[in-house]
């Protein structure tokens, strides 16, 4: 490579050659050339300089409060999410067994009917519209009960 | 990669483990988020926030990257989101200084009565950290990353998502700028 060009690339290598960035080869041609050419030594000298200077500047302090805030805040976060987990563990196999309950209780309710009749001779018609109205009432009445429930726990939770 | 003890303990759940990693980060990432946001209240809110999404995605993350990256990269979305949000200029775009605006440096804690070759130390200090604050974000986050966090080119890769050649020639371009508003401070010399 001639001179000028060599110059040139180097020039262009210093202040990434100061960031400390260079990969071995480069840094060696960096060097070697640095030391034949005052110019670029000069130069490499100032943006040692910067890149000093950069590493030094002081490093502001994060204040006690917003550190004691941000713990208490995640800590805050995590049990509710835990709660949302350990409510869910629950949930779940209760709606799973209250819909199988839904979907066989109608079959069910056939079959006790026929046997009080059977049995002990009380006739019961099994009505699809009695049992409809008792089914919804029942998910109704069950949907309000856990509204409450979570409401009257996020009270809790933002008085505690 | 050997994985800390206290992220290992994190995944498992361990509060315990967040507290220290909390307490061990704490002026590195707030010093990240003050370099990209510039003020102290924003980069607090957003320090909480991102300890909070760690604590949300903390199962996600992959123990063979480093965890520094990782945190830092969920610090960076959080920061990039806020400034696109509050501050709608581009992230390319050199800071807007308002009249009513300290530097950083006036906004960094001083608990002692200095002497005087603090004093010059300090100034010259106040001079940098001013004309890095003057820097467009994009330039601001990469010489934070580079010069205080000490990371490599690869790790800087990693937290900005961009390939190695984009962080050279961005921290090249940013040295430059750097330099250049120096200069046009009427700082020739040695700014350290």
């Amino acid at each position: 490579m001639n001179a000028p060009k060599e110059h040139e690339k180097v020039r262009s290598l210093l202040s990434l050659a100061a960031s400390g960035v260079l990969d071995s080869a480069e840094e060696m041609s960096v060097e070697s050339h640095a030391r034949n050419c005052p110019e670029c030594a000069a130069e490499l000298e100032r943006w040692q300089a910067l890149a000093g200077g950069l590493r030094r500047l002081p490093t502001p302090q994060l204040s006690p409060f917003v550190l004691q805030r941000s713990v208490a805040l995640v800590r805050e976060a995590q049990s509710a999410a835990d709660e949302r987990r350990a409510t869910l563990r629950i949930l779940t196999p209760l709606l799973a067994l209250s819909w199988f309950s839904t979907i066989f209780s109608w079959p069910l309710f056939k079959l006790a009917s026929g046997a009080l009749r059977v049995v002990l001779g009380i006739r019961v018609e099994p009505d699809w519209r009695v049992f409809a109205f008792f089914v919804v009432w029942t998910w109704l009445a069950a949907g309000v009960a856990a509204a409450m429930l979570s409401s009257q726990q996020r009270r809790d939770r933002r008085l505690a | 990669m050997v994985l800390d003890a206290d992220v290992v303990q994190l995944r498992r759940g361990d509060l315990d483990a967040l507290t220290a990693l909390i307490a061990r980060y704490q002026n590195r990432l707030y010093r990240y988020l003050l370099r990209l946001v510039r003020e102290p209240a924003e980069a607090e809110d957003l320090f909480q926030q991102s300890w909070l999404r760690v604590a949300e995605k903390i199962r996600t993350y992959d123990p063979t990257r480093s965890f520094d990256s990782w945190l830092f990269t969920v610090a960076r979305n959080l920061a990039l989101d806020h400034l696109r949000r509050v501050h709608p200029q581009s992230l390319d775009e050199p800071a807007l200084r308002g009249t009513d605006s300290e530097s950083l440096a006036d906004r960094l804690p001083s608990r002692e009565i200095l002497p005087l070759d603090r004093i010059l130390e300090s100034e010259r200090s106040g001079k940098l950290a001013a004309a890095l604050s003057d820097l467009p974000a994009t330039y601001r986050e990469v010489l934070s990353l580079r010069f205080e966090e000490e990371m490599k080119l690869e790790e800087i890769a990693e937290v900005l998502g961009a390939p190695l050649s984009t962080v050279k020639t961005r921290l090249r371009r940013s040295l430059a700028q750097l330099r250049g508003t120096l200069e046009s401070y009427g700082f020739h010399g040695d700014p350290s």
